[in-house]
């Protein structure tokens, strides 16, 4: 059922709410973090419920302890197209666990207590079941600061954007090399925090090197109107965050992270413990990499 | 009149009284309105009024067949809301709202609440071409002489605010002056009333009164017989796509918005984007129905997909836009559907068949089964990849990518693939690639290289994830040959078009190879949908033919296990795999496990356009379980000598289902035409294990290149 009671979505004088003309919390940290301390945003991605709902928790906990700015929680789905084996994994391993999407704001929460700004990333069919307004409701009263929607295009948004507009919440879309001026044009208006460049064409997952795709498409994307441009796909390790946060006003990491994670069967480390200190070693090298990325 | 509430102008929420609210404003305008008289008497407004451009006639302006029109308003603050917005050049942001795409300007001029003034309505006369709306409390003749004298096109009259007589003097002098009124309204019983009154634009406020937001079934009580001439405007409630699009769905003709535009960060996109959303609706209820073009069916479609895809799906687009109209193309598919696919496919009386029905449902259908069997490889799904391959050559690319459920769509992929020397990968779930293992050796010794998909379920829509995984990587220069009328626009009307000579066909031959102008029935399966529309579409604007969809029932509703997506309780509105339609999900929104015998059936999901013809009611959905599809399997086979696929078995069954309501319906010598969309020899090992053919040493033996099921319908 998408047909929520909408009526908590009211001022207190019983009218609906109006556009929340609060300034985007997203570009505000980007912001700050340039002229402040002339480095790029770190933005971690961890799958929400992976490896279970508890452990998961600490996980985006350990991201913001270690140096990451913005937290990508994403929302484990069935069908992620957009994603490679890593986080396909790690998805699949967190609903067989018993991930219920209702408490995904126990993480979002955790996010913001430890400072971060949170974020999260979900395929749109999990939203649109949940129902668009309540989403953004409790997100938003969990301190939530936006989200990023790898299956919902602007042309397709319309619900979407005037509910952000409601609760004062980002729209990150996202932009790949093979996009058009045109499209990079419609994806800059339309989006409130940052536009996500995707390094390469293709999904989600680690690679050896990156090659200079990426910063063309953020020099394109600025071109067409975006205020704020971050890269992410293919960023694996400290080098590539520092190249990358030379020119992107942030640096996206996920199946690097999630990795630290796994075991080399594809199943959860069983050591908890042992698994958030690999995470936040490698989130702290990252985080060394995009710190010294314009020095 | 004790309800009567003025929403929009008052801006009462519910306590207190709506009326005494509006006594108050209409008492304060009246006073405010005789302060300007001692200033400038009415006749010398008419002079004024004389000297004054003619008014726009706004009717022209608030109707249109493609778009929902947008009145935007030039608004301050409310009383409820208070402030709202500065707006400190008003002529600036009328200029926005038209260059956004407006159709009308609605101007408050009322001081004390709404911070309006008459100035304001000058500035934006001045500023803009399109009709201009002055909105206030008026009761009087003066402040209609007002309006025209400085310009306005529109007025607004407050049926709660006038008795009968006022109403209908306000109306006419407003007629005589070549404006408009635009009449709000908040009951039925005002609706009425400002009918009586002659009033030619009505607004509506469909606001549930209990949550403030659109409610259709409000508007649907509201506007109920509403003459045609009278313009539906929305009034109250409109804030963004949402609300609009719901008001456009409910029949209104166009929408006035005040905040959601007059507070948006950039008010040329906000109403852009209100503009986008009443294309959408409008164009998703285009008719005829058959050569309805996406990407919109109904609230159905869409291009749910990685921007990535984008670049993609438009060349496609236009692509296959061009190859439509080019002459060169449609010949050359022609062709090849004669020589090569070798159709026409028959059209076959099966009477012996028919006399089952008649048996099981006391009525004498004439039965007609159209023969997608006797296709080259056996199944309706070569007319799509023949085209697509098409397609593929003439957008330069070189490598074709498909997903197959159980090989019938990977089959016909490979094999045009051969036959034009395209590089080709069929993704296939590892469960299904196990259980037709044959297929898979069909496939490769076409030339295909096959891929076991073992993420996921290993079925037809992890093959699909897979499959939208590669084109996202190797786009360039990889077409993504689908083999369903489901997935991102265009591929639900383009798959569709190349389908749609099944129905075009039968209609053809049942004419002529039979003499009957056209079926009163005619029955398909329904898995994502490919067979069916192709049959149904050349009958969809014939009202004459009832239209019968079967799904995968597996093991009934009841049971959890199936393909149901229709019936009551089973899918939901949802998007999947590119697509918004109705889809098999969990309570968190995970895409659920579907079960059929007939793997071509055993899908979440549904095309959209069959989602829409089931919610316009054009289309009879039910289902057939595995049971009911097996006896049809056999019934057919001893009839007629046709072996029928599985999935095309659920049309079978459906059949008898089918003449049942034919016969409730009073038909008592119906001619049905039933789609068997694929031949059935891939399907001999379940079948032999289903009616215990075999022994078990030759069943064993068998289990080596085993099998259930068959094509994606």
């Amino acid at each position: 059922m998408t047909q929520h009671d909408q009526s908590t979505a009211a001022t207190p004088s019983g009218q609906p709410l109006g556009i929340k003309h609060q300034p985007s919390p997203t570009a505000a940290r980007i912001d700050e973090l340039k002229t402040q301390h002339n480095r790029p945003a770190f933005i971690g991605y961890l799958p929400f419920g992976f490896p279970d709902t508890a452990t998961s928790v600490d996980a985006v906990r350990t991201l913001v302890e270690n140096g990451c700015d913005i937290v990508e929680i994403g929302l484990p789905y069935s069908d992620p197209v957009m994603d490679g084996p890593v986080i396909q994994r790690a998805s699949q391993i967190a609903i067989e666990n018993g991930e219920r999407i209702a408490n995904v704001f126990q993480a979002v929460e955790a996010v913001a207590a430890a400072g971060g700004v949170p974020l999260i990333m979900s395929y749109w069919n999990l939203i649109f079941h949940y129902g668009v307004d309540a989403f953004a409701r409790d997100f938003a009263n969990a301190g939530g600061a936006g989200l990023i929607t790898p299956d919902l295009i602007p042309d397709e948004a319309g619900e979407w954007i005037e509910v952000s507009d409601r609760y004062g919440l980002d729209r990150v879309f996202m932009v790949s090399p093979d996009s058009t001026d045109k499209r990079l044009g419609i994806v800059s208006r339309n989006a409130r925090g940052f536009v996500y460049a995707a390094s390469r064409m293709g999904v989600t997952g680690e690679r050896d090197a990156i090659d200079v795709g990426p910063q063309t498409l953020v020099r394109r994307t600025r071109e067409a109107g975006a205020d704020h441009v971050c890269v992410g796909i293919g960023v694996s390790n400290a080098e590539q965050a520092q190249l990358v946060g030379s020119y992107a006003d942030g640096v996206i990491v996920g199946s690097a992270l999630v990795h630290t994670l796994l075991d080399g069967n594809g199943n959860a480390k069983a050591d908890r413990g042992a698994a958030l200190a690999d995470l936040a070693k490698t989130t702290a090298s990252i985080a060394e990499g995009v710190r010294t990325a314009r020095q | 009149m004790k309800n009567a509430r003025a929403e929009e102008l008052s801006d009462d929420p519910g306590e207190g009284g709506a009326l005494s609210v509006l006594d108050d404003l209409v008492a304060g305008a009246l006073e405010d309105q005789q302060a300007r008289e001692q200033q400038t008497s009415l006749a010398q407004l008419q002079e004024m009024a004389a000297a004054a451009p003619a008014p726009l006639d706004a009717k022209r302006w608030l109707r249109d067949a493609g778009s929902v029109p947008v009145i935007a308003e030039i608004k301050r603050a409310s009383p409820s809301k208070g402030h709202l917005a500065d707006i400190p050049d008003p002529a600036a942001l009328a200029r926005e709202y038209e260059r956004g795409g407006a159709s009308a300007i609605s101007v408050l001029t009322e001081g004390r609440r709404f911070l309006g003034s008459l100035d304001d309505l000058d500035a934006v006369r001045a500023a803009v071409s399109i009709p201009v709306l002055r909105k206030d409390f008026i009761v009087t003749d003066y402040q209609i002489w007002e309006a025209r004298a400085h310009g306005a096109d529109l007025v607004l009259l407050i049926v709660a605010a006038l008795d009968d007589a006022q109403l209908k003097h306000l109306l006419d002098l407003t007629h005589e002056l070549g404006m408009t009124a635009l009449v709000e309204t908040h009951t039925r019983e005002e609706i009425d009333r400002a009918i009586a009154a002659g009033a030619q634009v009505i607004g509506i406020n469909a606001r549930n009164l209990k949550n403030l937001y659109v409610d259709i079934n409000v508007y649907a009580d509201l506007a109920d017989n509403l003459p045609d001439e009278v313009i539906k405007v929305a009034e109250s409630g409109v804030f963004g796509p949402t609300e609009l699009k719901n008001y456009a769905r409910a029949g209104a003709d166009a929408v006035l918005v005040g905040e959601g535009v007059a507070t948006a960060h950039d008010h040329v996109l906000a109403v852009h984007r209100l503009i986008k959303a009443g294309e959408q609706v409008k164009s998703s209820e285009q008719t005829p129905l058959g050569t309805h073009e996406g990407p919109y069916f109904g609230e159905f479609g869409g291009r749910f997909v990685p921007e990535a895809l984008i670049t993609a799906i438009d060349e496609l687009e236009q692509v296959y836009d061009e190859a439509k109209k080019d002459p060169e193309f449609q010949a050359e598919l022609k062709r090849l559907n004669e020589q090569y696919v070798g159709r026409r496919s028959p059209l076959t009386e099966a009477p012996r068949f028919a006399q089952r029905i008649a048996e099981r449902t006391g009525i004498e259908p004439r039965v007609s089964l159209k023969r997608e069997d006797l296709n080259h490889t056996g199944a309706h799904k070569i007319n799509n990849a023949l085209g697509q391959a098409l397609l593929v050559k003439r957008m330069g690319k070189t490598r074709v990518i498909a997903e197959t459920g159980a090989g019938q769509h990977g089959v016909a992929t490979a094999t045009v693939c051969a036959m034009m020397g395209l590089k080709c990968r069929i993704y296939m779930g590892q469960i299904d690639a196990r259980r037709q293992a044959l297929n898979v050796a069909r496939m490769r010794m076409l030339g295909a290289e096959v891929v076991e998909v073992t993420a996921g379920d290993r079925i037809l829509k992890d093959a699909i994830n897979e499959a939208l995984r590669d084109w996202v990587t190797n786009v360039k220069d990889t077409h993504y040959l689908l083999g369903t009328v489901a997935g991102p626009h265009p591929f639900p009307s383009m798959v569709r078009d190349f389908q749609k000579i099944i129905g075009e066909e039968a209609k053809e031959q049942l004419q002529e190879w039979y003499g009957i102008d056209h079926p009163d029935a005619v029955v398909a399966c329904v898995g994502g949908g490919s067979n069916a529309i192709g049959v149904m579409n050349a009958f969809l604007d014939d009202e004459r033919v009832n239209l019968y969809g079967y799904e995968a029932g597996g093991d009934g509703p009841e049971s959890g296990r199936h393909a149901i997506r229709f019936a009551p309780g089973t899918g939901e509105l949802g998007m999947f795999q590119g697509t918004k339609s109705y889809v098999l999900v969990n309570d968190e929104g995970q895409t659920l496990d579907t079960y059929s015998i007939s793997a071509g059936l055993d899908y979440a999901s549904v095309g959209p356009e069959h989602s829409w013809l089931k919610d316009i009611g054009r289309v009879n959905y039910s289902w057939a379980t595995d049971e009911e599809a097996m006896n049809a399997f056999k019934d057919l086979s001893e009839t007629e000598g046709i072996i029928p696929a599985i999935e095309s078995s659920h049309a079978i069954a459906g059949a008898y289902k089918a003449a049942a309501d034919l016969k409730a319906k009073g038909y008592e010598h119906p001619v049905m035409i039933v789609n068997i969309s694929g031949r059935g020899d891939k399907d001999m090992n379940t079948a032999a294990k289903w009616f215990g053919y075999l022994t078990d040493e030759q069943e064993a033996a068998l289990e080596g290149n085993g099998t259930p099921g068959s094509h994606t319908a």
